[in-house]
């Protein structure tokens, strides 16, 4: 009965602290048209402290997108456009030496901020690609002999072009593990289109509105935690992860030679977080299976390797995420 | 004097030389040769016999022409055999040797006497052959720089003849004769423990309907929220139901959740919108229990079982019963009437 009362008050905490989801979904509505899975994407990260790494054509405002967000929540944000000739010191920052005051002095960079935008990731050689990563997953800085612990709430929006590979530095398997998500956006569609070409020929361009502080993102968070994961639904992230790595076990014997790697326990934490954030977006205080397939997709399609068998099939790691989705039993 | 000796002289002379001549002239007759093709036309490439004859008396040796490689410019040996003598009742010989010829050059083509020389020397006399003439043939079409280069042409298939499966027979009869043997060792030694049923009674397929009533019937039996086994009890509850649904309406429903179920039955016709409110009902509370911690009323566990049994009630398919079924039922009606009246 108590576990029960439990669940009560958790789910009336999580409308209370839940109510900003709505207003920050209208302002974010206001100046972005569309991109309904890129705002939920960016909620999610936001509050599960997870890292994004978006996939798209140039013009899908994925820079504005995160700009908005950072006024909304009130906080800095930085776009930093990664180049090959990018240096580690460029993104971190640098010692300098100051003839005023005759010492150095440390110079921070670009990524001590809220929100950073790295944009075109793969453009830049692996070490600043390194240090960025090492940054995400650390939280703090090294300049000389000092160590920065990086502000909070801090969100790393990374961008990818899908089209030109040319002259490009992929990012290594285990770093791209490090981030969260991985969300691929698509064209708008016809009207939003419209709308979009409305909002940029009107005389003032629409502006989101401050709602919240970075403070209220940190106590969301900490709510996000509480959200409650059956036992049942840790079962079912697992089966999902192992369905990756061993899917001859679940009756999915085809893949058995098209997948090199399957997904990492990371994966799954990636999973578990992911799923809490969405219960906590969609106001409910536990997790559900739908909250897991909802997120599913962005969660694993960076994290399982694919073989040259299922290129030349020319299997994707999407196809192989909604097979091992409609296999493995929902509790 | 002088003269008459002169004219004797001159007589006898007259008369050896007669005589030579009329030796030679016979000699000259007792041995011929001939020359002997099996066709005076042939297509470019194709072949025919040259067939060389020598007559002579048996007491003579004479050798043939010794032709190895070709006839004339034109025409070829392909091969020859050796010389065939064959004997005559007349006391002679008639000496043969055959040659295989062809040409690769269009036209007609003139063949020379063939000059038995050494015969020729020894008899004193040219021993020969009359001439002959050879016609090739070219049967395709004259090439015409003039009309460019072409692809060439791809070797025509011939049609498939039972025939040609002959070379495999021996090799399919093995086989068959193995798998035999293979069969007859199993049989004989294995055979015994490994029952043959060829006419294997059918089980009776049990509708889906009844499968879930009697799992329902269980769930009810084993009283499981009754002893605080809630969870339990709803994940047998809905379990129940989505293995229904997955026989009865071919829907996934083991691998999909409660709103995906929900919509798969957007497209299908089911009987009674109330049938489907009841199953929202249990899956919604089923899953607040199993996932929420939620602690349903009592009555409302009753109400999630009385909602599965009828739902399973509202939308089982009617079973077609067989004639014979038909007509029992009727005769069992009958009697009843019969009884009562």
């Amino acid at each position: 009965m108590e576990q029960s009362v439990d669940i009560k008050a958790i789910n009336e905490r999580i409308k209370e602290e839940s109510s900003f989801v709505d207003l920050l979904t209208m302002e974010m509505n206001k100046v972005i048209v569309g991109q309904k899975h890129l705002v939920e994407g960016l909620l999610i990260g936001l509050l599960s402290d997870g890292h994004i790494l978006l996939e798209g054509v140039p013009g899908l405002a994925k820079t504005l997108a995160i700009n908005t967000l950072a006024t909304i929540v009130d906080a800095k944000f930085s776009r930093i456009q990664f180049t090959p000739d990018l240096l580690p010191a460029d993104l971190l920052g640098t010692m300098i030496y100051s003839q005023k005051k005759e010492e150095f002095i440390v110079k921070q960079g670009p990524i001590f901020t809220n929100f950073v935008l790295a944009d075109e990731i793969n453009r830049a050689p692996a070490k600043v690609q390194s240090a960025l990563l090492e940054a995400m997953q650390e939280r703090q800085v090294t300049i000389g002999e000092t160590t920065y612990p990086l502000e909070e709430p801090f969100l790393v929006m990374a961008t990818q072009n899908p089209i030109e590979q040319e002259g490009t530095y992929p990012l290594p398997e285990a770093q791209v593990d490090r981030f969260m998500l991985k969300l691929v956006l698509d064209y708008p569609k016809k009207d939003e289109e419209q709308m979009i070409i409305r909002h940029n020929l009107a005389k003032t361009f629409p502006k989101a509105s401050t709602i919240l502080k970075p403070e209220d993102i940190i106590r969301a968070r900490q709510v996000v935690k509480d959200v409650y994961m059956d036992e049942k639904i840790e079962k079912y992230i697992v089966d999902i992860t192992f369905a990756t790595r061993y899917p001859e076990q679940y009756g999915l014997e085809k893949f058995k030679d098209m997948i090199s790697y399957g997904a990492s326990p990371r994966a799954s934490i990636s999973l578990s977080m992911a799923s809490k954030a969405f219960a906590f977006i969609k106001r409910r205080g536990y997790v559900i299976p739908e909250d897991v397939r909802a997120i599913c997709h962005d969660v694993l399609r960076h994290r399982i390797g694919l073989s040259y068998e299922a290129e030349a099939n020319n299997v994707t790691s999407e196809e192989i995420i909604s097979e091992i989705l409609n296999q493995v039993e929902v509790p | 004097m002088k003269i008459d000796t002169y004219i004797t002289w001159l007589r006898n002379a007259m008369l050896v030389i007669g005589l030579m001549m009329c030796s030679f002239s016979s000699f000259g007759q007792d041995v011929t040769v001939s020359a002997q093709m099996d066709s005076t036309v042939i297509f470019i490439g194709g072949q025919i016999d040259l067939k060389l004859q020598l007559s002579q008396p048996q007491d003579l040796e004479l050798s043939f022409p010794l032709l190895t490689d070709t006839i004339t410019r034109n025409i070829e040996i392909v091969r020859f055999n050796e010389l065939d003598t064959l004997s005559r009742d007349n006391g002679r010989f008639l000496i043969e040797q055959n040659f295989r010829i062809t040409s690769f050059d269009s036209g007609l083509h003139y063949i020379p006497p063939i000059v038995f020389e050494e015969a020729s020397q020894k008899l004193g006399a040219i021993l020969q052959t009359e001439p002959m003439a050879l016609m090739v043939v070219n049967p395709f079409e004259e090439v015409d720089p003039q009309k460019g280069i072409v692809d060439i042409k791809k070797p025509q298939e011939t049609p498939f003849h039972l025939s040609e499966l002959y070379k495999y027979l021996p090799w399919v009869l093995g086989l068959l004769a193995l798998a035999g043997i293979v069969t007859f060792v199993a049989l004989k030694y294995f055979g015994k423990d490994v029952p043959v049923k060829i006419f294997k009674k059918e089980e009776p397929i049990i509708p889906p309907h009844e499968k879930a009533l009697e799992a329902l019937g269980k769930i009810k039996e084993e009283k499981l929220w009754q002893h605080n086994r809630v969870k339990e009890y709803y994940s047998g509850v809905t379990d129940t139901l989505r293995h229904y649904i997955e026989e009865r309406f071919e829907i996934r429903a083991m691998e999909q959740t409660t709103d995906e179920i929900m919509d798969s039955f957007k497209g299908v016709d089911v009987s009674g919108v109330k049938s489907i409110d009841n199953l929202k009902q249990i899956l919604m509370t089923a899953d607040l229990v199993k996932f929420a911690k939620h602690e349903p009323l009592p009555d409302e566990n009753d109400l999630s079982m009385i909602n599965a049994y009828f739902f399973v009630n509202q939308t089982k398919e009617e079973e077609i019963k067989s004639l014979e079924e038909e007509k029992a039922e009727m005769l069992k009606k009958e009697e009843n009437e019969a009884v009562t009246e």
